[in-house]
């Protein structure tokens, strides 16, 4: 027991962890959810006839059966995954959006490998995980190049090659890979090999789940531990420095985007081999963006991204609930989560300041109340 | 009755979480008094007058004008009570002229539209009361840093303060310039005006203050007359502890040329910055590189360690040449550097102490597992670094931006001495740094010296340079203008006017 102990203060003291500073982000983050529920609350009760009964479908309808609480972490699985993504890409201060194409890309190619290539079953779901990232990040690695060597901004270049690839994919859903059976613009059915299997009965949770956690631990891996995860922050936090310290800083700026890109497109296959029995994405699916939200509430500390990603889960699982039990559409959720990131990243709201005094004048009063008491006996 | 124009009692401030930055800070001013208010770096000197000035708040503590209790809470409540105060880094709008910086925001107006031919007159007014003339019409960009620093003196004035507050003005000056500034502020002081500098050049104190209040780690030491004491009993208050001033060079023979420059040219869009430079640095010596700022160090610095790449002539180190490398090739041929900026370029702020630190180790292969960092390695390293140079944190987890500008530079010389370079580009390393750390990092240099390194040290204070170097370089428009082969055979006065280019060295002319 005392060696679990010795090891978890080891491990908190490599964070350089402390408690008031937990405390602080713990109290921020709770604040702004309050306030946006509190807001989100006042127009339910405007506009719906029964409010009551919205309310309830949105707080507690995710936890009413254990299928509507898995279709919590079922929305959670690909927020991961472009909450990762994103991070990567912003440690090295970067803005690439070609992470929403990659969950494009990454579906549309794990679907094509999974009806089209002869794989050996037990490494149908990998190859088509893998190729569907590769791809992705190949086509990713463009507006990142361009940036590192060119100096062309990544945020316009790859917002516009997200319609390119979303085009394209349309055409060849359309035109080339099209099933005509399906009465729709969409893929062959994907075969059941190919698929990623249930993994809490009872529920539509797969084994996606799993993935997201094993690639989130292994980019907080990449970060603490490896040389080209310390060159990326380095190069993110201050280019400068890193350059003159004999850094490749255009390399890792490449590199952090192919990376999150990569890890985008992985997410996309999953999506499509967890939950889709054809491709057949007509628009962008919005999770690369939503990826950016994510890492924001987590602070970008890769650890804290599957937390805020079962929150947002749980958030659009409760809206999902409300708009089909209820007269309020599911949208109100988009208010709650633009006022929650305004809050959190809001330097000046709940400063840490400010939060530094509260704890002194706390820590004050504590004292002179002991001294107090220590005079009176 | 009241003895005090201004009073600053008790004065505490804790930067987030718990660095405490001043404690029990005292501080009071005389009308018409020139106050230095000296002390280490770090020793709370600026945060002290940024308080008074309102730029930062104070956790506890009270101010008194006049005897009255007042509360500054930003730069505009600072002026209502007369007070100015002139940054170290220059806050000038570049691109506007002398006349326009000077009357940004308190600008003359004439039926409502903005009065120039006054703005131009109260420019000229001010600086022919002190002394200071000025071109208002002269874009700040075309100035030297002297005359942008008269320029911020104006700006204060024009504001009607009374007090003026001046952060470490010597600091960027030559000789010449640094006589002409005291020359006007003892001007303003027959004016009644009061001035408070907050120094840690000990020489400036003695010749023009009144009083002086040391610091030291957060704390007010106490006020006294500079009359009463010696530049020594100042020093030791400052420190602490005794300090050797004695000239360090070493006299050990000089071995083969490590670093040889040779006809190095380097322009930027038409515009020569290096004009043909010629020179060459043994093993154990240690050669000053002087000049008025701007005048080619940074960028002989940047060719030199593969920033820029864009020259023409040829560098050698131990014979390689270095033309066509990168930053990463030449310091793996034996080169380390110490960069101008130690905020910017030298360590990252926004990381911790060992992330800073072990930027060129984590490069290194004897300190990975193929793509995994021997992070255990990697932090004892960085522990040895902080024991060596004796750097003040709590642990190696600590944020960088929380250190003192010393501590900050002691990291960064740290990591780069420990290379154990065949050459050494310092540029500026000691400035605007405590004693403690410039003593730390004088002798590191000579130790490099004695182990026989090749040491480039670009400086800007001439003290050190006549301590280090015998051998100097005096630059002027990216030219050299003397090479001097022992420094203590000229005089202060003599660097001075090479610097500015009013002389050149004659006979026998470098290059």
């Amino acid at each position: 027991m005392s060696k679990i102990k010795q090891l978890v203060k080891k491990i908190w003291k490599d964070q350089n962890f402390s408690w008031q500073n937990l405390l602080y982000e713990t109290i921020k983050t709770v604040l702004a959810v309050v306030i946006a529920y509190v807001i989100a609350f006042v127009i339910i009760y405007f506009v719906s006839d029964q409010p009551s009964n919205s309310i309830y479908w949105f707080v507690v309808g995710p936890f009413s059966s254990l299928m509507e609480f898995g279709e919590i972490i079922r929305k959670a699985i690909p927020l991961m995954f472009a909450g990762v993504a994103a991070c990567v890409i912003i440690k090295a201060k970067q803005f690439n959006l070609f992470t929403e194409g990659a969950f494009y890309v990454g579906g549309l190619v794990a679907a094509v490998i999974a009806i089209y290539m002869k794989v050996p079953a037990f490494l149908a779901v990998l190859v088509a995980l893998i190729g569907g990232g590769l791809v992705s990040a190949i086509i990713g690695y463009i507006p990142s190049k361009l940036k590192a060597s060119l100096e062309v901004n990544e945020f316009v270049s790859s917002i516009m090659l997200n319609y390119v690839v979303l085009w394209i994919g349309i055409w060849l859903i359309s035109n080339i890979i099209v099933d005509d059976a399906s009465g729709d613009m969409a893929t062959k059915i994907i075969p059941e090999v190919s698929k990623i299997k249930v993994f809490l009965t009872g529920t539509n949770v797969t084994y996606g789940l799993l993935i997201a956690l094993i690639i989130t631990i292994l980019v907080q891996l990449f970060f603490k531990k490896t040389h080209h995860g310390y060159e990326i922050k380095m190069t993110g936090d201050n280019q400068k420095f890193a350059k003159y310290a004999g850094i490749k800083t255009k390399k890792r700026i490449t590199e952090a985007q192919t990376l999150g890109i990569f890890i985008a497109g992985v997410g996309g296959a999953t999506e499509i081999l967890s939950n889709y029995h054809r491709f057949n994405w007509k628009s962008l699916p919005g999770f690369g963006f939503d990826g950016f939200m994510i890492t924001i509430i987590a602070k970008n500390k890769p650890l804290m991204i599957p937390l805020a990603a079962l929150f947002i889960g749980y958030l659009r699982a409760g809206a999902d609930l409300m708009a089909f039990n209820s007269d309020v559409a599911q949208e109100v959720v988009s208010i709650i989560q633009g006022v929650i990131i305004l809050l959190i990243a809001s330097e000046r709201f709940f400063s840490s300041v400010f939060f530094k005094n509260l704890m002194d004048k706390l820590k004050e009063k504590r004292k002179a109340r002991k001294e107090e008491v220590s005079i009176n006996e | 009755m009241h003895d005090e124009l201004l009073l600053m009692k008790d004065i505490r401030k804790v930067y987030y979480p718990d660095v405490i930055a001043l404690e029990q800070a005292n501080f009071s001013i005389k009308t018409g008094e020139i106050h230095a208010i000296a002390g280490e770096n770090g020793a709370g000197k600026t945060t002290l007058m940024k308080i008074l000035f309102g730029m930062e708040k104070a956790n506890q503590g009270e101010l008194f004008y006049q005897g009255e209790k007042i509360t500054i809470q930003s730069p505009n409540d600072a002026m209502k009570y007369q007070i100015g105060m002139v940054h170290q880094h220059f806050m000038l709008v570049e691109n506007m002229t002398v006349a326009q910086n000077i009357v940004l925001g308190i600008e003359p107006k004439k039926k409502g539209l903005f009065d120039m031919q006054e703005a131009k007159d109260m420019t000229k007014r001010l600086g022919e009361m002190y002394d200071m003339r000025l071109n208002p019409n002269a874009k700040i960009r075309d100035l030297s840093v002297g005359l942008k620093q008269k320029v911020e003196i104006i700006k204060v004035l024009a504001r009607d303060a009374k007090i003026i507050i001046l952060d470490e003005p010597t600091a960027i000056l030559t000789p010449q310039e640094t006589k002409e500034l005291f020359h006007q502020l003892k001007l303003l002081k027959q004016n009644n005006y009061t001035i408070i500098i907050i120094t840690h050049k000990l020489r400036e104190i003695k010749e023009i203050c009144d009083r002086v209040t040391i610091m030291k780690s957060g704390r007010t030491l106490g006020t006294f007359l500079v009359n009463e004491l010696s530049i020594e009993d100042i020093s030791k208050k400052m420190v602490g502890y005794d300090f050797d001033l004695k000239p360090i060079t070493s006299n050990k023979k000089l071995g083969q040329p490590v670093l040889v420059v040779k006809n190095l040219l380097l322009h930027h869009q038409g515009k020569p910055l290096l004009k043909n430079l010629n020179f060459s640095i043994k093993e154990g010596e240690l050669v000053g590189i002087i000049g008025v700022e701007g005048n080619g160090q940074r960028e002989l610095a940047e060719v030199l360690t593969g920033v820029r790449s864009d020259y023409e002539g040829q560098i050698f180190i131990d014979g390689q040449n270095i033309k066509g490398l990168n930053i990463q090739e030449i310091r793996q041929s034996g080169l380390s550097y110490i960069p101008e900026d130690r905020m910017v370029e030298g360590a990252n702020l926004a990381g911790s102490i060992f992330e800073s630190a072990i930027a060129l180790k984590a490069q290194q292969p004897n300190y990975r597992y193929g793509p995994f960092l021997k992070l255990k390695a990697l932090r004892t390293y960085t522990e040895q670094l902080i024991v060596d140079y004796k750097i003040k944190c709590e642990n190696s987890h600590v944020q960088v931006k929380s250190l003192s500008g010393g501590n900050i530079q002691k990291i960064v010389s740290a990591r780069e001495i420990s290379e154990n370079p065949r050459v050494l580009v310092a540029n500026q390393p000691t400035r605007g740094i405590d004693i403690g750390a410039v003593l730390t990092l004088h002798d590191k240099l000579k130790e490099l010296q004695d182990n026989h390194k090749a040491i480039l040290l670009i400086s800007s204070d001439l003290k050190e340079v006549y301590d280090l170097a015998r051998t100097v370089i005096v630059l002027f428009e990216g030219e050299i203008v003397a090479k001097i082969d022992n420094i203590q055979n000229v005089s202060e006065e003599q660097l001075g006017k090479y610097m500015l280019g009013i002389e050149r060295q004659s006979g026998s002319e470098a290059s």
